[in-house]
């Protein structure tokens, strides 16, 4: 407990809420924990270095801590190998005072496809989140429903998201419709909190002032809580302007991580407010300790800061997003693209007029994966002038001829209906309604026929118009438990199985890793943890399960037949180990993988090939069920091995006196039809 | 007799660690034998001098006769100690050593040879008034077990055992018909590689039987002691992996009685040096029967010594040199419980041998603990001998004492890296509650292997360390990495 406590994780909503309402001013919610990095540090802040802002969140006085969705969570399992359950558990002990907050995608939820209804029941019931904010890419409200009855039947705050973008199609009747539709979903506005997520840092001023404007008119005890992004440069006189037309919680985070498309710093925004004579409830000592404290790590994080750096005001037309701005140019970069990145943002600003939604995940992915291949293909095809071309192609079909693709000319159009031919997949899913219903309406029919061809009518019939709510059928839980099990060859725990239900291929890896390396993500500070020990004599000390621990490196050897010795005192005792580089030369010991292939049951030497009433059995000759074929020796037993069915021996992988590795390939056998 | 000056051990491991050391008490010198794999083996470096004597397999080496007997020569030494397996138990090899002028730490090569033979060894025991498991002799054919099967109407499951033979190998356990003939292919091959004779017996199988012996010194002059019993019941495969002294199912007039026994049969072969009595008991019926005698130093001789405070090797090197036993049986006080557990190299849940480099050997000694080590951090396992690498052994005023000391030493005071080992499925076993009650059959194991297997520890402080440690290595080898 602490003296700034607002509100605690043991309040009802309805509590929460009421808390809210009676406020005088405004209350922040510390994004340092999720979208902060996110946005600037792609996701690679380490529990370890987050974990020393604790003690001073737990004073700070926030509404809420974000620390968990996103793309935190997909991160979490690919890269920083910490898994978001073990996070919040952390957390959660380490700050029992404090609201712990997640970000999901409606249907989505952490993963990047629509969840059937079953698997949304059973992962959203398992993990220990006070906040709830759910946003839909589509603003269809409609595919919050199950995420929203969970939540709110657990006694967990709810917090509908509306994603804001400025466009002559987002007005605040568009808005005020979406509002109505949550407050009738939520049954009232006594337990939730509307969120306006303006993802993207593009509301102006004035246009944010106005929307909550019409909000509060129509819903004067609606407790809204803006989130924004800080990309176009005008992050502060956005959401001054918001609080003044009545916004209650503001996202905000530490000055120290603020770089260019995070949210507002909230040392300079406390002031900012306060000197428009809106008060702040916030612990500005513990709020500058914690801004003090980033300082002693963020410089480990250098490289994974975007490339591109600075303030983006041309962020109001390609709009994308302050979260997918480092892992989009992460992308250009390791992709050798980085040189169009200025026209792949002028084709999404073009693109995202011909179809609207909101580019935010999923929807930033498949812009920009479409929007970058587009730009791509051209480039690869004519260079320069491709790329040129198209955008010239596309400004003409937007803006001069107003999206009328009749418009165009016959080539132009014939041009137009190849432009999505090699789309993404869920581009097409997108368009074909599987996420959802699209915002606004449906593309043209170009759109179809450039992206279905032949079939494209077809496909306009087959176009879902419910929510994937109700059109995805229920998975087989079990099912995809037992498939789990098979791959990792142990009962999975809750939580690694929901993070595979998310993210099948990176959790199975991180499972693995986490079976090799132990709790390594966990307890090594991070300049360790990225670049390991560099010097004789560099160590490393932490504690780890209630005991100390001490790694010192000795040498590095140089690398010999692809391996490198690295020798290190572990707790004073010296130990040597092999290191195997990329170039190391794999002994390919071939392993028995077909049903017609006959391995070894267990290490041991071959002792005789054959058996004693027919002596040695040679390649061709044929064998019986059941027919000792070889025996093994170890450790002076024998060991039998039998045909499982007859056949001929097509190879004998082994010779006499062989030492062979279980499972190792003793046999191929050709089987009797 | 002569007095031994220089004792060759014709063996490896932990046979040979434990007999060095009653001879550098005894300031008799000793010479190790080795095979290629073996030349940097433990054995070899506690040992006055060592002696090649031939490659790999033990045919040529460990059983290698001559060569064993050349050495001792070459190295000037006057006796020869077997040790436990390879030739402890081949009385050949024992006449070889004495009419080379040799002295044999060991039984006489007639009571090895008449005891080897477990038919005759059977008949004698009959003699003496030893009950026995019903069983037929000499097979060569399965029609001979078919028709004794029906004469003395024994039900499966049988068991066929090498005639030479003991220690588990060439056993095998038939269960069926149909598994027989199989079986006894398998088991004489079995038998003629481990002892060089495919002889086979077979036996009535008593299911929850229980395996006690009693261990038997005795001297030129006569002296027949017995120094208690022990009950190694606990096996896999045929073979013991926990022992312990006294034995925790039998009373104290059973185990006079079976003491007794013992004495009667060593008695009426004119037993010498130290020999074990082993029996099957019965548990239901509180019977037992003689299984066999084993003319040699078993394994587990150590926890009576641990019981009697005697040391048996002592004992064998004393009589060999013509000396008395200097004890009488009323002088024999088992004063506390011992507890001895097998650590081979073997994987805990299929019993595969695991084989390769020690990277890591740590054994904490606190109380009540002794161990007898046949490798070293850093030394090979190689595939080619018994994977039996180090024996612990635990004491206590009470088994439950014994227990506690066996558990402390297995769990965190021990640690083996680079080859799997039993340890795990040995204190699974000590931990379970059926074990901590007495009650176990030779068929435990294998009925609880699962629920034992369950109860393993799964991540230790020290295996966490090694992956933290594993993860800076590489990184720090090979900087950051793509997935980063």
């Amino acid at each position: 407990m602490s003296g700034f406590d607002f509100v605690t994780p043991q309040m009802t909503p309805k509590e929460i809420i009421k808390k809210v309402r009676e406020l005088n001013g405004v209350i922040f919610t510390s994004t340092g924990m999720r979208d902060a990095g996110q946005s600037d540090f792609k996701n690679r802040l380490r529990l370890y270095d987050l974990l020393t802002l604790t003690r001073y969140y737990r004073h700070m006085g926030l509404f809420s801590a974000e620390c968990h969705g996103g793309a935190r969570w997909h991160v979490g399992v690919m890269n920083r190998k910490e898994s978001p359950f073990e996070e919040i558990e952390t957390l959660r002990k380490k700050m029992p005072n404090v609201l712990l907050q997640t970000l999901v995608r409606e249907t989505n939820l952490w993963g990047y496809r629509p969840y059937p209804k079953n698997i949304i029941e059973y992962a959203v019931q398992k993990v220990d989140i006070d906040i709830w904010r759910c946003f839909s890419f589509l603003n269809d409200i409609r595919n919050m429903k199950t995420l929203a009855e969970v939540v709110m039947k657990r006694g967990r705050l709810f917090e509908p998201a509306i994603s804001f973008t400025q466009a002559e199609w987002t007005t605040n009747n568009y808005y005020l419709k979406l509002v109505k539709e949550i407050v009738d979903l939520c049954a009232g506005t006594n337990e939730i909190i509307l969120c306006i997520k303006d993802m993207a840092g593009v509301g102006s001023p004035k246009r944010i002032y106005s929307l909550i404007d019409a909000i509060k008119q129509k819903y004067p005890d609606l407790v809204i809580q803006y989130h924004r992004h800080a990309t176009d440069g005008l992050a502060l006189p956005a959401i001054l302007s918001a609080a003044k037309a009545g916004v209650k919680i503001l996202d905000a985070q530490e000055d120290s991580l603020t770089r260019f498309y995070g949210q507002a710093p909230y040392l300079a925004l406390q002031a900012y407010l306060e000197e428009s004579d809106i008060p702040v409830h916030f612990n500005r000592d513990a709020g500058e300790k914690a801004a003090e404290k980033v300082r002693s790590w963020i410089g480990d994080y250098k490289w994974a800061e975007s490339p591109f750096k600075g303030f983006d005001h041309t962020v109001i037309n390609h709009r994308m997003p302050g979260g997918a701005f480092p892992s989009s140019f992460e992308q250009a970069e390791k992709g050798g693209f980085l040189q169009h990145m200025p026209a792949i943002l002028k084709v999404m600003s073009l693109y995202n007029k011909i179809i609207k939604y909101f580019d935010v995940t999923p929807g930033s992915q498949i812009t920009w994966v479409t929007c970058s291949g587009i730009v791509n293909s051209y480039a690869k095809e004519m260079g320069n002038t491709g790329v040129q071309h198209i955008i010239t192609l596309l400004t003409k079909l937007v803006i001069e001829k107003k999206l009328k693709f009749e418009a165009m000319d016959k080539q132009e159009q014939e041009e137009l209906l190849t432009l999505f031919n090699n789309a993404p997949g869920d581009f097409k899913n997108l368009i074909m309604g599987h996420y959802g219903r699209l915002p606004m309406s449906w593309p043209d029919d170009w759109v179809y026929q450039s992206a279905f061809k032949d079939e494209w009518k077809i496909k306009i019939k087959k176009r879902k118009e419910i929510s994937p709510l109700e059109s995805i059928p229920a998975d087989n839980i079990n099912k995809l438990k037992n498939k789990l099990m098979g791959i990792i060859n142990r009962e999975p725990t809750e939580a690694e199985f929901i993070l595979y239900l998310m993210h099948p291929n990176d959790a199975v890896n991180m499972i693995e890793f986490r079976e090799k390396y132990g709790e390594t993500p966990l307890v090594l500070p991070t300049s360790v943890w990225r670049n390991g020990l560099k010097n004789p004599g560099d160590k490393v000390e932490f504690e780890h399960w209630g005991m100390p621990y001490c790694i010192e490196l000795l040498s590095i050897g140089e690398e010999s037949d692809g391996i490198i010795h690295v020798v290190m005192r572990i707790n004073n005792k010296t130990r040597v180990f092999a290191v195997e580089t990329p170039r190391a030369k794999k002994i390919e010991t071939r392993m028995a993988r077909k049903s017609n292939e006959i391995g070894s049951p267990i290490d041991g030497t071959v002792w005789r090939i054959g058996n004693p009433s027919r002596g040695t059995l040679h390649e061709g000759d044929i064998i019986h069920k059941g027919e000792e074929i070889c025996n093994l020796e170890a450790m002076k037993m024998e060991n039998a091995v039998t045909a499982a069915f007859n056949g001929k021996i097509k190879e004998i992988c082994i010779n006499l006196n062989d030492t062979v590795k279980e499972n190792q390939l003793l046999f191929v056998i050709e089987k009797e039809n | 007799m002569k007095k031994i000056k220089k004792v060759l051990i014709a063996n490896r491991g932990v046979p040979a660690f434990r007999v060095i050391h009653t001879c550098r008490d005894n300031k008799i010198e000793t010479t190790a034998v080795y095979s290629t794999p073996d030349r940097l083996a433990t054995h070899v470096f506690l040992a006055d001098n060592a002696i090649h004597i031939g490659e790999a397999p033990p045919i040529e080496s460990y059983l290698n006769k001559e060569r064993i007997i050349n050495a001792a020569f070459k190295s000037k030494s006057d006796a020869i100690h077997p040790g436990w397996g390879f030739l402890a138990e081949n009385h050949e090899f024992a006449q070889m050593v004495i009419d080379a002028g040799l002295t044999w730490i060991g039984p006489a090569p007639e009571t090895i040879r008449l005891m080897g033979d477990k038919i005759q060894a059977k008949n004698i025991a009959v003699k003496a008034g030893v009950p026995v498991i019903p069983g037929i002799n000499g097979i060569k054919h399965e029609n001979e077990i078919l028709d004794w099967m029906k004469k003395e109407k024994v039900k499966y499951p049988i068991i066929l055992k090498a005639s030479k033979g003991g220690g588990g190998k060439g056993m095998v356990k038939v269960n069926s018909s149909k598994e027989l003939s199989g079986a006894i292919s398998q088991a004489a091959s079995e038998a003629k590689k481990a002892f060089g004779d495919d002889e086979l017996l077979a036996e009535k199988y008593i299911e929850y039987g229980r395996h006690i012996e009693v261990q038997i010194v005795a001297d030129k002059f006569e002296n027949y002691i017995h120094l208690f019993e022990r009950e190694c019941t606990l096996q896999r495969r045929n073979q013991k992996i926990i022992e312990e002294a006294p034995s925790p199912s039998i009373s104290k007039d059973l185990r006079k009685e079976i003491c007794e026994k013992a004495l009667d049969l060593m008695r009426a072969i004119k037993y010498e040096s130290a020999g074990t009595v082993e029996f099957l008991f019965d548990p239901s019926e509180k019977k037992f029967y003689f299984l066999e005698v084993n003319t040699r130093l078993q394994v587990e001789h150590g926890i009576t010594e641990l019981i009697t405070g005697l040391d048996i090797v002592r004992i064998m090197l004393d009589v060999a040199q013509g000396k008395k036993i200097g004890i009488t049986q009323p002088e024999v006080i088992p004063n506390r419980w011992a507890l001895e557990a097998r650590i081979n190299a073997e994987d805990p849940k299929t019993f595969n041998p695991s084989f390769g480099r020690i990277s890591r050997l740590q054994i904490i000694q606190a109380h009540s603990v002794r161990i007898s080590q046949g490798v070293y951090e850093g030394a090979e396992v190689p595939p080619y001998y018994d994977s039996l690498i180090m024996l612990v052994m635990t004491s206590g005023p009470t088994r439950q004492d014994a227990i506690a000391a066996m558990d402390r030493t297995l769990s965190r005071n021990l640690r083996i890296e680079g080859i799997k080992t039993l340890t795990p499925l040995l204190l699974s076993l000590i931990r379970h509650k059926s074990f901590q009650a007495g009650d176990f059959s030779t068929r435990f194991i294998e009925q609880h292997i699962d629920e034992l297997v369950s109860g393993f520890d799964e991540i230790s402080v020290d295996d966490e360390l090694l992956k933290i440690s594993q993860y800076v290595a590489e990184i720090s080898a090979l900087g950051p990495q793509e997935w980063m």
